[in-house]
Order: C-alpha cells, then sequence, then structure tokens
C-alpha cells in the first residue's frame, strides 16, 4: 500500500528542550503539542485532537513510539488511519528549527477525503467483496480501533487459503463515525459498492440503524461482537456474548472480591447499556445483590463528575459500567481522582484492554472484565493470532479485546460457510454460518442455528494496563 | 522553512476547494459523479434537480476551477468526471495546513509564554484528566 508524506516547519526563538518539553504538557500550545498523555515514555499512549472542522474534532489516537529529549520525537497512530508523525528538534541560531513528518497511507486519506465531502470511488470488484463498517472516529474509535487490522489479518488469511469461489475476497471499510445515522448511509454505501455482507464493529445503536436501513437490500448484516440481542432474523446474524449470561457469570466472585451486594448502574444512554441495566435488574438479585441507583449519559459525555458523586453517596461497592470507548476511560479515570476506587470495584463488560489502556494503570486498580476473550487468554490459536497481528502489524498497534477479536473470527465464519454453500448469496451463507463447531483464538465456539454462541466465558482483573488473573466463568445460561 | 508565497499558494487552493464543496448543489454533483464513470452535461443536469441547466454549468465550473472535476470535450458535448488527484491534493494540503498551524501555536506559545522549567517523566494522571 502507498504512503504519502506531509511535512511542516517552524522556527521558534527558544532552546529545543522549551520546545520539546511542551509536548503534551497542557493546553494552549496548538492541538498537536496539547496531546492528551499521563507520560511522556515510550509506549505511552497519546490522545491528538484534530479540529479537523466539519462535524468537530477528530482524535487520533497513538502511542509514543520513539523519544529522544530534546531532538526527537515520535507518535505512532491508528485512528483514525494507521501512520507515524515524526518531530524532531534542532538547535538553530538563536532558536529550534521545528521539523514535522507525517505519513498517511491510501486508506486513510480515503478516510479524509470522504469526511471531507469529497468524492471517493471504488474501483472494479476483482472477487467477492464484504464490508466492514467501524468507528474510526467519535468515541467509539476507542474501543475499534484493532477492527481494521484483525480484518485484514483475516482476509489475508482467507485470500492465501485460495480466497472463495477461486476468487480473492476485497474488504471495503466503512466509518459510522459513532453515528448510527452515518453509519446507516455508509453501510448503503458498502452495499452499492458490492458488499453483499456487512460486518458491523460499532455501538448496537448503529447496528439497530443499518440493519434497517438494510431492510430491502437483501444483504447480509453480521454483528459479531458482545451486544443486546434482538431483530434477528435469516440475513441479522448476533454474535458474541450476551450481558444476562455474563452477569450471571461476574456476580457472585465480585460480590465477594468487594466484601458488598450493593450494585450501582451507569452507562451510556443507548441501547445496549439499557439493556445490560435491564439485565441486570432481572439477574442480580436472584444472587442477593441490591441495586441502589442508575444513570445514563449520553455518548461522548466529557464530565462525569455529577454521576460520580451519586455513586458515592449510593455506598456502592460494585460499579456496573455499561460506558463504551472514549466515554469509559473518562469515567473510570474520575471514578479514580475522585476517590472512589477505594470503596467500589468496578465490572464493565464492554471495558476492553484499549480502553483499558487509555484509564492508566494508576486508575485501573479494580476494574474487572467478563468476555469470552482477553488478549491475555492462553490458547495456541491466540498465540499465533497475536504473533501474526504483531509480525503484521508491530508492536505499537492496539491491543486485541473480545470486542475486535471477534471480527476476525465472524470474516472467518462468513469464509468457511460461502466455501461450504458454494456461493456468497447472503442467504445461503447465513445459513450455513449458523451452524458449527469452530476452533478460534477464544476457543471453542459453537452454535446451533440459533445466534446464542456457546463459548467459555471469563472473568479478569486489571493488572497495570492490561486484564491479567483469567478466571474460567460458569458456563450455565 | 515553507517560503510565503509557497503557503499563500496552497492556503489558496484549500480556500477554493473548501468554496467548493460548501454549496450543497454542489457536493450533489459530485456524489452523482462519485457513482458513475463519467457523465455528460446533460445527464448531469437531469439528475440534479434542484437548480435549472445554467446553475450546473456554473457549479461545474466552479468544480473544475478547484481541481475537483476533470472535462473531457467531444465534439459539442461536455463530460464530467471525478478528478482523484484533486481531492488527494486537497486533503494533503488541509494536512499540512493543520499541521503548520499547530507548528505555528507551538511556537506562540514558547515564545511568549516559556514554562517555568522542563518537565520530567512524572505521572500527570490527574491533570491529564482534567483536560479531558
Amino acid at each position: 500500500m502507498g504512503t504519502v508524506a506531509v511535512s511542516a516547519e517552524e522556527f521558534a526563538a527558544v532552546p529545543p528542550e522549551v520546545v520539546f518539553d511542551r509536548f503534551g504538557g497542557g493546553t494552549g500550545a496548538g492541538w498537536l503539542f496539547d496531546a492528551a498523555c499521563d507520560r511522556i515514555a515510550v509506549g505511552a499512549v497519546v490522545t491528538l485532537r484534530v479540529p479537523l472542522g466539519g462535524a468537530g474534532p477528530v482524535d487520533v489516537l497513538g502511542r509514543i513510539s520513539a523519544l529522544r529529549r530534546p531532538t526527537s520525537l515520535t507518535v505512532s497512530h491508528d485512528q483514525p488511519w494507521r501512520g507515524r508523525i515524526r518531530l524532531r528538534f534542532t538547535p538553530a541560531p538563536g532558536g529550534t528549527r521545528i521539523r514535522l513528518h507525517a505519513e498517511i497511507d491510501e486508506r486513510g486519506l480515503e478516510w479524509l477525503m470522504r469526511r471531507q465531502g469529497l468524492p471517493v470511488r471504488p474501483g472494479a470488484a476483482a472477487g467477492p467483496r464484504i464490508g466492514l463498517l467501524t468507528s474510526k472516529s467519535g468515541p467509539g474509535s476507542l474501543f475499534a480501533a484493532a477492527t481494521e487490522n484483525v480484518a485484514t489479518l483475516a482476509l489475508e488469511e482467507i485470500n492465501g487459503d485460495g480466497g472463495v469461489a477461486g476468487r480473492p475476497v476485497e474488504l471495503l471499510v466503512a466509518d459510522d463515525a459513532t453515528d448510527p445515522a452515518t453509519g446507516a448511509v455508509e453501510a448503503l454505501r458498502l452495499v452499492r459498492s458490492g458488499c453483499s455482507t456487512v460486518f458491523t464493529m460499532t455501538t448496537s445503536a448503529t447496528y439497530d440503524a443499518v440493519s434497517a436501513a438494510l431492510g430491502d437490500s437483501g444483504a447480509l448484516v453480521v454483528q459479531s461482537h458482545m451486544n443486546e440481542g434482538g431483530g434477528e432474523s435469516r440475513l441479522r446474524i448476533r454474535l458474541g456474548e450476551r450481558p444476562a449470561r455474563q452477569l450471571a457469570a461476574a456476580a457472585t466472585p465480585l460480590m465477594r472480591a468487594a466484601g458488598g451486594r450493593r450494585w450501582f448502574l451507569a452507562g451510556n444512554d443507548y441501547v445496549w447499556p439499557r439493556e445490560v441495566n435491564a439485565a441486570a435488574r432481572a439477574v442480580l438479585p436472584a444472587v442477593g445483590a441490591e441495586l441502589v441507583g442508575e444513570r445514563y449519559a449520553p455518548l461522548g459525555t466529557e464530565d462525569f463528575a455529577p454521576i460520580v458523586e451519586t455513586i458515592a453517596a449510593s455506598g456502592a461497592d460494585v460499579v456496573l459500567n455499561s460506558f463504551v470507548g472514549a466515554d469509559s476511560a473518562a469515567f473510570e479515570r474520575q471514578c479514580h481522582a475522585m476517590g472512589l476506587r477505594d470503596r467500589a470495584l468496578s465490572l464493565g463488560p464492554a471495558l476492553d484492554e484499549v480502553t483499558l489502556e487509555r484509564v492508566g494503570a494508576p486508575a485501573a486498580t479494580g476494574i474487572h472484565g467478563v468476555s469470552g476473550y482477553f488478549q491475555q487468554l492462553d490458547t495456541e490459536g491466540n498465540g499465533t493470532l497475536l504473533q501474526r497481528y504483531r509480525a503484521t502489524f508491530g508492536p505499537w498497534a492496539p491491543p486485541l479485546s473480545t470486542l475486535t477479536e471477534s471480527v476476525f473470527e465472524a470474516i472467518h465464519m462468513w469464509a468457511a460457510a460461502a466455501r461450504r454453500a458454494r456461493t456468497t448469496d447472503p442467504g445461503p451463507v447465513a445459513d450455513a454460518m449458523r451452524v458449527g463447531r469452530y476452533e478460534f483464538p477464544r476457543g471453542t465456539v459453537t452454535l446451533d442455528g440459533t445466534d446464542l454462541v456457546q463459548q467459555q466465558l471469563y472473568l479478569a482483573e486489571a493488572r497495570g494496563t492490561s486484564f491479567a488473573a483469567l478466571c474460567p466463568a460458569d458456563v450455565a445460561g | 522553512m515553507s517560503s510565503d508565497s509557497d503557503t499563500s499558494g496552497r492556503a489558496e487552493r484549500r480556500d477554493l476547494a473548501f468554496d467548493a464543496l460548501a454549496d450543497p448543489v454542489r457536493r450533489e454533483i459530485l456524489a452523482v459523479l462519485a457513482e458513475e464513470d463519467e457523465c455528460s452535461a446533460g445527464a448531469l443536469a437531469e439528475r440534479i434537480t434542484s437548480v435549472g441547466r445554467t446553475a450546473v454549468s456554473t457549479h461545474l465550473r466552479v468544480l473544475r476551477v478547484a481541481g475537483l472535476v476533470t472535462e473531457r470535450r467531444a465534439g459539442r458535448f461536455r463530460y464530467y468526471a471525478v478528478d482523484p488527484t484533486g481531492s488527494a491534493a486537497e486533503v494533503m494540503t488541509l494536512l499540512q495546513g493543520l499541521f503548520q498551524q499547530s507548528l505555528h501555536d507551538v511556537r506562540a506559545t514558547v515564545e511568549n509564554r516559556p514554562p517555568a522549567s522542563g518537565r520530567t517523566d512524572t505521572d500527570r494522571t490527574d491533570g491529564a484528566a482534567e483536560a479531558g
């Protein structure tokens, strides 16, 4: 894939050290130097809020990949495209020459063109096309960060294995901008561009909008990751963990660890968090839990202080966090900053490895996750996947999680189904996908014709900025 | 460092493309062209029903000057197509402008209000949380 470069240069009448130390140092020094990061160190995660105009700023998510104070600093980023921004500071008479070198690949250019309203035409199809609708901007770009990478890996494996019907499968990617209406428009575009199946790695709110918008298109829509279920039909497949089972598996061990039974339910205001909490009201009291409060905030919220205060006042022992993406990270950081960590544990069914990195190690203590996959999972398939992932995308690519790894699995399921059905027609492919037993990185996954995936769930606890202490959780239910 | 004329040339081109995209009819024309390989002026005018033929021609001229569409003449017909290099150049110019502005901002900050001391590798969790 071709990469193009953009350069910029400036002079400042202060020594290199002074310029260098402005990076990540707070507001007022331009969007690039206003980087949000906890540490200036190699590997530290960084968010750059780019004033792209139009629909508002866009977060560039990456990490510091090289550093030499006061000479150079490199940010490698994955959202909204994969690239690097290199900064060099050289002494010049009377000050410092600042040089910037940034890379953008074809997919990045295409994303930028679409966002600016510029037309982009897909080339002629060389084989079957599948669509991936994911979040490359908005709060969901955090949990979706590894999606395109794992989809690309799955495609490489499928095409390395002869493709489907003797032809290479092509992946088209679209960005819902964490907005259901945008997602619906982009999903229609994918279908018009020849994708007979669309995989969604977005919020369930976008899934619902896409499912409705593609109502009479004849396309198959697959939501591979955890969701609340509902609306399944022949051409609507919803895999992934369901809240009732996750909660049933996690509730008792969490209350034992917390030494208390009072739960507070808090999440973003859309269908998945609402259904997680509906499941909580159904599941938790039966195992002896007491529900002491419930609050919602719209996606894109940055100030959670009122909710955290309410939680603190409720005397909760466990917080069920169903915020997602950037909201979830901000919520947990503010819980920590406001002293809630000393009093309550947190269970985040969708708080994945990427989000945990943004929560940061100090605020991560006490956070628990429950799902069918964690990056630390010790299976042979996961070892192979991680090895290939790192070999292809390097050490700075975002960690995998149950959300993104499910996309890898679902695309493989689709290819296996298309080969079995000897067609890429959505109906027969969907029928073939619904029945089977698969060996995946997360372990054995069984489908019995319904959309309820049988898989082992694990309860995990944050250690630093990754999940560890994986414990198989009860499979019942 | 970019020369002044270079910078202003880029800025001018960017402004042209921004102006070109600001109009809903021109965005509609681009959307139609994005779906077709090439489209005659007449066929375009039939697809764009919100304004008349003359207005469509005017909009096409703006898009052509901004480098967003190409024009091909065959006899008395004119055919239009999306200029992919124009779009790519446009977003590269946009990116360059954003980076340049950011470096300009850091210059303004360090020259006017230099920080009291160099920061070390200490943890800044709380400060970053405030910054959001």
